[in-house]
């Protein structure tokens, strides 16, 4: 299986705080991988690092074929990778369509993208003129997904897609993120066992800095001595 | 009708607050007049409409980059001295020119020599030690040559010659020209040669040291995407500089005859472009390193500011100069004051007769309709295009901006210098009716920040609404000051002192922050 992105035993500081300390992922092409591990594990500081918003100091990172680390965070943006951040961070100050217009790189097609976004989220085409302040979590959720499809990304980075929002919406959630997955490669980050598992195809498991697991999911499903372990979780 | 009686309960506090401040100014009616209430109102429009020009590019420099540039106010000065020194002296303007046009010139090449340092294929050592060397020749060149080019300037240690003099007899009516310097000793084409040349040559190294720093891999093949357009650049703008230099006495002949309200105009684009410059070079090279050092940037700005106030003391000098206003604005005579808007704009009257009293032409009606022109044309480019987007954006959120993948940096660079150059805009505007002193930054910086407290930090409209009320607040204190207020149970009518305008303005912020923590229209954090 070929791989979209590779990580190789990066290191990144934030301030005077080794935060990560030799995480290496493989995202194979087409699937959903998911990163694991408790709270503060360093989950959402390894997305930040593939990014460039924490910049590792050490290791590579190779994004189709390609080293990324070291580049500023726009150009590896503009390379294609979308990201989902957690805490749903959409503009508030702007208008549902202005959140996806923002998104727009150069000769962008936003129509024909926003065919599959209102397909995919049916209540952002009513919300469309509205602020993002008047939108509901779940809507929040929708509309940052909707905003990091709107460029011709390669990779999605989402983080807890699921955090905070009431059940029904999750599976609202989770099928979209199978159906995208259909064309996008996906790296997720989810705290909720549950939810990976029914979505991912692939896990890494990061604990206190470190990667110390990879595999096929299926096989992790299988392990319950792992997943008491790391992640407490039955 | 729902969403309306909606959005009132959103913002009760704000619509009561707001209708009671207007309530307030309305009611001073009751203690004055009708001509000096409508005169001061229109007073405090003017005043709120220079102090607005300050605070909204402070306030978008701080909304989108974090920084407070304590050096607004000395930005705003120094806005009107240079905007002063086009408008009275256009020919010492035109020699900069040239200089000036070679300089910047050479930077816009600075993509090119990046092509061409990363080409060098040298050493280690060798590439760490070469732009030192480039830079110290380039140094030694343009300190060579530069002195030689002859410049038709103001002297301010000399009477005859100092702006005071100058300003004066602008005045009068009198723009005068002194004899224009000759090169002394030295043909024209080496002294230009040696400027451009020491340009080129400071731009090189630079672009050296830029490449010394990047770790980026090298790019293949030099021709691909190569950039043509700052060659472009380079060439159309070196043309410049030299037909500006052959032509250099008509052209400053032709602008000293020129009429005072185009010449008016002229100085205020320039001052405004000069000040965009000024912006992008001060963001560019001394706010950009320290954004991680927010303590730094604060003495930072608050040193330039100092170091601003000197510099145009030792170019202008320390006495305080006088601005002519533009003709448009100054007819004096027959059919003036205007009673009509005929008369107006048949005598280009200086003062407008209005309900008995006098209204000035400039002071009152040009400079509000400069703010609200300006109010109108920001919130256009914030709503309306792709750049407004961006900063709106990137004022809540940065990081995901630019994980989006679009130059926050670059944005950076524009609101700066979008903002500095509001600034120095409203230092022009400022200039004929405040008068130039190296210390008139100041206090209307701290007005500004006054009125962005009352408006909340980062929002537009807000710093729009801090600044009017400040102004109106302002004006009413001082018309108060010599008419008298009369409060029940007291004999005397209270007349505030002059100390007590800028006392009443802190007093306002005091008690909107009281009741409004966050300001008028400040988002809670």
């Amino acid at each position: 299986m070929e791989n979209l992105l590779e990580v190789r035993d990066i290191h990144t500081f934030i301030g005077q705080y080794h935060i990560l300390q030799g995480v290496s992922v493989r995202v194979p092409k087409g699937q959903i991988t998911a990163l694991l591990g408790r709270n503060g594990a360093g989950k959402t500081t390894t997305l930040k690092s593939i990014l460039g918003l924490t910049p590792p100091s050490q290791g590579e990172i190779i994004f189709s074929g390609q080293e990324i680390q070291g580049r500023r965070s726009f150009d590896i943006a503009a390379m294609g990778i979308g990201y989902v951040p957690e805490h749903r961070a959409i503009f508030r100050d702007l208008s549902v369509a202005e959140n996806l217009k923002i998104a727009e790189r150069a000769n962008g097609d936003l129509e024909s993208k926003q065919r599959l976004i209102f397909e995919l989220f049916p209540d952002l085409e009513r919300l469309i003129h509205l602020p993002g302040t008047h939108l509901s979590g779940g809507q929040q959720q929708m509309l940052a997904i909707a905003r990091a499809l709107v460029a011709d990304n390669q990779l999605l980075l989402i983080d807890e897609p699921s955090e905070g929002l009431a059940p029904v919406i999750i599976e609202k959630m989770m099928t979209a993120i199978q159906r995208l997955s259909a064309e996008t490669t996906v790296l997720l980050v989810e705290q909720n066992f549950l939810v990976a598992r029914q979505l991912a195809e692939n896990y890494v498991i990061i604990e206190e800095g470190c990667s110390v697991k990879q595999g096929k999911m299926s096989d992790l499903a299988k392990d319950t001595a792992t997943i008491q372990r790391y992640l407490g979780a039955a | 009708m729902g969403t309306a009686i909606q959005a009132f309960r959103k913002n009760r506090t704000l619509w009561i607050t707001l209708a009671v401040l207007a309530l307030l100014f309305i009611l001073a009616i009751q203690g004055m007049s009708t001509q000096d209430w409508v005169i001061t109102l229109l007073r405090g429009l003017s005043v709120g409409a220079v102090t607005f020009l300050v605070a909204s590019g402070f306030s978008l420099i701080f909304g989108l980059l974090d920084v407070l540039n304590l050096a607004h106010g000395t930005l705003f000065m120094i806005g009107a001295y240079v905007g002063w020194s086009i408008y009275v002296r256009p020919d010492t303007f035109i020699d900069l020119v040239t200089p000036a046009a070679f300089l910047i010139a050479s930077f816009a090449l600075i993509p090119v020599w990046e092509r061409v340092a990363e080409r060098l294929r040298a050493s280690r050592s060798t590439a760490r030690v070469w732009p030192w060397i480039g830079l110290l020749a380039a140094i030694t060149l343009l300190a060579l040559t530069l002195p030689r080019y002859p410049l038709t300037i103001w002297d301010p240690e000399v009477y005859a010659n100092s702006p005071v003099t100058n300003a004066f007899m602008a005045n009068q009516g009198q723009f005068v020209l002194p004899e224009p310097v000759p090169f002394n000793g030295i043909s024209p084409a080496t002294v230009l040669t040696g400027i451009l040349a020491g340009s080129l040559l400071l731009a090189f190294s630079l672009a050296g040291f830029s490449r010394m720093r990047s770790r980026a891999p090298q790019t293949s093949r030099v021709w691909k995407d190569f950039p043509w357009r700052s060659i472009l650049i380079f060439l159309s703008l070196v043309l410049v500089g030299i037909i500006v230099f052959i032509f250099n006495t008509p052209i400053s002949l032709w602008l000293h005859n020129l009429n005072t309200t185009w010449m008016f105009l002229i100085a205020m684009l320039g001052a405004t472009l000069i000040g965009i410059g000024l912006g992008a070079l001060m963001e560019i090279t001394l706010i950009r390193p320290l954004y991680s050092r927010p303590i730094y940037q604060l003495m930072l700005t608050l040193g330039l500011s100092a170091i601003g106030i000197e510099i145009v003391r030792a170019i202008w000098g320390r006495p305080e100069f006088t601005m002519p206003k533009p003709s448009l604005f100054n007819g004096t005579g027959q059919g003036c004051p205007a009673t009509s808007l005929a008369d107006l704009v048949a005598n280009k009257c200086s003062t407008i007769s209005l309900l008995g009293g006098r209204v000035r032409t400039y002071n009152e009606i040009f400079i509000p309709l400069v703010g609200i022109v300006v109010l109108v044309v920001v919130w256009i480019l914030l709503q309306r295009t792709r750049i407004g987007m961006i900063i709106r954006a990137g004022v809540q959120d940065r990081e995901m901006v630019e994980a989006l993948g679009i130059n926050v940096r670059r944005v950076f660079t524009l609101v700066f210098a979008l903002g500095v150059g509001l600034a120095a805009l409203g230092g022009v505007l400022a200039g004929p009716s405040m008068g130039l002193s190296s210390g008139m930054g100041e206090n209307l910086l701290l007005n500004a920040l006054i009125a962005l407290a009352i408006g909340g930090l980062t929002s537009y409209p807000g710093a729009a609404a801090g600044s009017l009320l400040v102004g109106l607040m302002q004006q009413f204190i001082i018309k108060y000051g010599q008419i008298g207020i009369h409060l029940p149970f007291l004999a005397e009518p209270l007349k505030p002192t002059p100390p007590l305008v800028p006392a009443s303005t802190v007093l306002l912020m005091v008690i909107v922050l009281l009741v409004l923590p966050q300001g008028l229209f400040g988002r809670k954090e």
